[in-house]
C-alpha cells in the first residue's frame, strides 16, 4: 500500500511467453542405508524465456539436486522418482536416455557448474575442451564453433586467444567462471543454469560475473536459472525468486515483491538475517536452530516448523502444499498469508523501483 | 591494546623462467586496536589482508615496522619471549571444516588448550572442565556438544567450537579472517552476532578481515574500517563514515559491487561498473590503483599518494589525488513487511 504502481519485475512477462522449462511435481530421492531420503519433494517451477529465476536455499535444501534434474544428471544414489521436466524443443528430460540426453546436455541446456574450476579438465587447454564439446555434439563446422566461442569470450571481457590456449590453473576464479559460461552457451543454449556462480569469488569479480550473466541473458533471450545461497546475488539479478527449504519450494514469486513482502516465515527470516549495507544493523536477527539435512528432515508435517515463529499444531500433522495465495505468488505455509500489518515506518520511504536495467550505467 | 606501525612484508619468489619476482604483501600498515575496539580490513583476494592476520597472530613474520602489544615491541623480542604476547591474540580460522581435528571430540578440542593454559593459571582439572562447559554455553552450544566429533556438527556449530577454542586461552583480541564465508546463510548472522557480543560484553577486541563490506559493517560498528589495496591502506576511518561517504574510487568500486536487495534498496545513482580483474604484477611508481581506476589522470602515474585526512573529518583519511564523494551505496527504499 506504500506503492500503488504495479510492479513490473518479471510479472509483466509472465503469461506472455510460454515456459521454456516446466518442472512439474518433481521428486528426487537418495537411496541410503537410512532408507529413501527425499532431496527434492514435489517441486514445481517454470522458467520462461527472457526471465532470470533465482533459486535460493541453504546447503542441503535440495537446490543443486533440483538444478541437476534439469539435465537428468542427478548423481547416484539419487534418482528422479516422479514428476517431469519439460524443456521446449527437447521434451521431458527425465525420460531421455543415451544419445538424445547427451545432445540436450550442453546443447539446448547450458549448465555452469558450481565451482567451475573443478568442472574444467586440468589436462587440456580450454580450446581443446571446446573442440571436444563440439565433437561430442556432432558439430560439423568446428571453425564456426571456435569463432562463436571467441565472440563470447570477447563479450565477457576475456582475451580469447589467451583463454583458449590456457589450462584451467592459468586462469583466475572469475575467468574460469566466465569460461564456464562460454562453454555453456557456445552451442546456442536456450536455457542457462548457473549453480552458485559467484561463491568462490570476491566482491568485485562477483559483480563482474553478475553483470555478464545479466547481459548474455538479455542479448540471447535465455531462460536463466541462478542457483545460490546468497540472497544478495539473486535479488541483484533475478526477476523471479524461488525459495527452497528441506527439499521443498516454500515460496516463489516476482523478486521485488517477494523481498518487500515475504509471505513464508523462512523467507522473512532469511531476509532478516542478511547483513546489509544500509539500515540499522541491530534489526538483523539470526535464525534459531539448524537447517535440516536429509537424515534430520521431518518425515511428517512442515519441514520448517522447528525453526518457525508461527508454528501451529496443524504444522506437525500436514505438509503444506505450494499454492497461489495471490495472483503470481506461491507459498507453502499453513499460517495466514497476509501476515502482520505493514510497519508504519515504511510509509515515508522513497518508492522502490524495480529497475529492469539493473541500475548500472 | 595492539598497535601496528608501518608494518611491511615483502615476498621474493624465484620462478623457473620469470626470474626474481617481488610481491609487496603489505606496504606500511598502521592501525590501533584498543581494548574492546574493532578494526576491519576489507579488500579483494591478493590484497594482503590474510598476511596481516597471520602476522598479528604470530604465524607469519614481518620485515619492517613495529607491532606493539601494550607498548612492548614484539619485533625486538626473541621468539620465546614473544609467545606469551601472541597467546593474547587468537585467530578464528576461515574454514571451520578444516580447522578442527576430525579424530578428537569437542571435549578434547577444548581440553588440550585449557590444560596448557592451566600451567600458567594453576586451574584444577575440575575448573578446566567447568571452564569448557562455560565456554560452550558462551558460544551458544548445548553441554552435550562436548561429546561430539566435528563431523556431527553443522558449519555454524563448528565455527562456534573454533571460537570457544580460541577463548580457552583468555585472549584479549580475536582476529577473524573471513570467518563466516563457509557457513550456511541462516547461520551466519548467529556467528557474527556472537562475535559482536564477545566484544560488547567481554571487551574482547576484534580485528575482522573480509571482502564483504556488509559483514564488516555489522561487526565493525563503532570501530574503524581500513580498505586495503595491493598491500596499501588506501582509505580508512570510522566504519560508518567510510561506508556511507567513501571518497577513494577503489572503495567506491567495492561498495558498488555489493549486491542490491531490489525492492528493499535503491542502488546508488553513481554506482560504478565492475572493474577488470586485479593484476598484481603491474608495477607502477604512482598510485597503485591508477591502472584500474576509472577516474585516473596523468598525474596519478607519477607519485604515490599517502594517507591524507579529509578536511571535514580528520579521522577519515584517504590516499587519492582526486578524492570525490560519489553516491555509490544503496539506500533503503522500503522496509520488509
Amino acid at each position: 500500500m506504500t506503492d500503488p504502481t504495479p510492479h513490473h519485475d518479471g510479472a509483466a512477462t509472465a503469461g506472455a511467453r510460454p515456459a521454456e522449462v516446466a518442472i512439474r511435481d518433481l521428486t528426487v530421492v537418495y537411496r541410503t542405508e537410512h532408507g529413501d531420503l527425499p532431496a527434492v519433494s514435489h517441486a514445481s517451477l517454470e522458467l520462461r524465456a527472457g526471465e532470470i529465476t533465482g533459486l535460493v536455499g541453504e546447503s542441503g535444501s535440495g537446490k543443486s539436486t533440483l538444478a541437476l534434474s534439469l539435465l537428468n544428471a542427478v548423481p547416484a544414489p539419487g534418482r528422479i522418482t516422479s514428476g517431469s521436466v519439460e524443456v521446449a524443443g527437447v521434451g521431458d528430460v527425465t525420460r531421455l536416455t543415451g544419445r538424445r540426453l547427451r545432445r540436450a546436455r550442453g546443447g539446448a541446456l547450458g549448465y555452469v557448474f558450481q565451482a567451475s574450476q573443478n568442472s574444467l579438465n586440468p589436462l587440456k587447454t580450454v580450446g581443446k575442451q571446446l573442440l571436444d564439446l563440439g565433437r561430442s555434439h556432432e558439430v560439423e563446422d568446428l571453425r564456426a564453433l571456435v569463432r562463436r566461442a571467441r565472440e563470447l569470450c570477447e563479450r565477457m571481457g576475456l582475451d580469447a586467444d589467451r583463454v583458449l590456449d590456457s589450462y584451467q590453473h592459468e586462469l583466475s576464479g572469475g575467468m574460469r567462471q566466465r569460461v564456464g559460461i562460454v562453454l555453456a552457451l557456445v552451442l546456442n543454449a536456450e536455457v542457462l543454469v548457473l549453480d552458485e556462480p559467484t561463491t568462490a569469488l570476491d566482491m568485485i569479480s562477483q559483480a563482474a560475473v553478475l553483470d555478464i550473466v545479466r547481459s548474455v541473458h538479455r542479448e540471447n533471450g535465455l531462460a536463466t536459472l541462478v542457483v545460490t545461497h546468497d540472497m544478495g546475488v539473486v535479488s541483484e539479478i533475478a526477476d523471479r525468486l524461488a525459495v527452497m527449504y528441506g527439499g521443498r519450494i516454500v515460496e516463489h514469486g516476482p523478486a521485488g515483491e517477494l523481498l518487500r513482502r515475504p509471505s513464508h516465515p523462512y523467507t522473512r527470516a532469511l531476509i532478516g538475517a542478511t547483513a546489509r549495507i544500509v539500515g540499522d544493523t541491530r534489526l538483523a536477527r539470526a535464525l534459531p536452530g539448524q537447517p535440516p539435512d536429509l537424515t534430520t528432515l521431518a518425515r511428517r508435517g512442515c519441514v520448517f516448523r522447528d525453526r518457525c515463529p508461527l508454528a501451529m499444531p496443524v504444522c506437525e500433522e500436514s505438509d503444506p502444499a505450494l499454492s497461489e495465495w495471490t495472483p503470481g505468488r506461491f507459498r507453502a505455509c499453513h499460517a495466514d498469508p497476509v501476515g502482520r500489518a505493514p510497519a508504519p515506518a515504511a510509509v515515508p520511504a522513497p518508492r522502490a523501483q524495480d529497475d529492469p536495467t539493473g541500475g548500472r550505467p | 591494546m595492539i598497535e601496528a606501525r608501518n608494518i611491511t612484508r615483502t615476498y621474493t619468489g624465484r620462478g623457473a623462467f620469470t626470474g626474481t619476482r617481488t610481491v609487496h604483501a603489505l606496504r606500511g600498515v598502521d592501525f590501533t586496536l584498543p581494548r574492546g575496539g574493532a578494526v576491519s580490513f576489507i579488500g579483494e583476494s591478493g590484497c594482503g589482508k590474510t598476511t596481516l592476520g597471520k602476522i598479528l597472530t604470530g604465524l607469519e613474520s614481518f620485515d619492517g615496522g613495529e607491532l606493539l602489544v601494550d607498548g612492548t615491541d614484539l619485533s625486538k623480542l626473541s621468539a620465546r619471549r614473544r609467545a606469551p604476547y601472541f597467546r593474547r591474540i587468537q585467530l578464528i580460522h576461515q574454514d571451520p571444516y578444516s580447522a578442527l581435528n576430525p579424530t578428537r571430540d569437542v571435549g578434547q578440542i577444548l581440553g588440550d588448550p585449557l590444560r596448557m593454559r592451566a600451567r600458567e593459571t594453576g586451574a584444577t582439572r575440575t575448573q578446566q572442565r567447568e571452564r569448557a562447559a562455560e565456554l560452550l554455553e558462551l558460544v551458544g552450544l548445548r553441554p552435550g556438544t562436548l561429546a561430539k566429533y566435528p563431523h556431527q556438527l553443522s558449519g555454524g556449530q563448528r565455527q562456534r567450537v573454533v571460537i570457544a577454542r580460541a577463548l580457552t586461552v583468555d585472549p584479549e583480541a580475536l582476529v577473524a579472517d573471513e570467518s563466516v564465508s563457509m557457513i550456511d546463510v541462516s547461520m551466519r548472522l548467529g556467528v557474527l552476532s556472537l562475535l559482536r557480543d564477545l566484544r560488547e560484553r567481554l571487551g574482547i577486541s576484534l580485528l575482522f578481515i573480509t571482502h564483504d563490506v556488509a559483514t564488516a559493517r555489522y561487526l565493525g560498528e563503532g570501530g574503524e574500517l581500513h580498505v586495503i589495496y595491493r598491500g596499501q591502506v588506501i582509505e580508512r576511518g570510522p566504519t560508518d563514515s567510510v561506508v556511507q561517504q567513501p571518497v577513494h574510487p577503489y572503495t567506491q568500486c567495492l561498495l558498488s559491487a555489493v549486491p542490491v536487495l531490489r525492492g528493499l534498496e535503491e542502488p546508488g545513482p553513481d554506482r560504478l561498473v565492475p572493474l577488470a580483474a586485479l593484476d598484481e604484477r603491474v608495477a607502477t611508481p604512482g598510485c597503485l590503483f591508477a591502472p584500474r581506476c576509472p577516474f585516473a589522470t596523468d598525474g596519478c602515474a607519477d607519485g604515490r599518494p599517502g594517507l591524507t585526512a579529509l578536511p571535514a573529518d580528520g579521522a577519515h583519511r584517504h590516499a587519492c589525488l582526486h578524492p570525490r564523494a560519489r553516491r555509490v551505496v544503496a539506500t533503503e527504499a522500503a522496509a520488509v513487511h
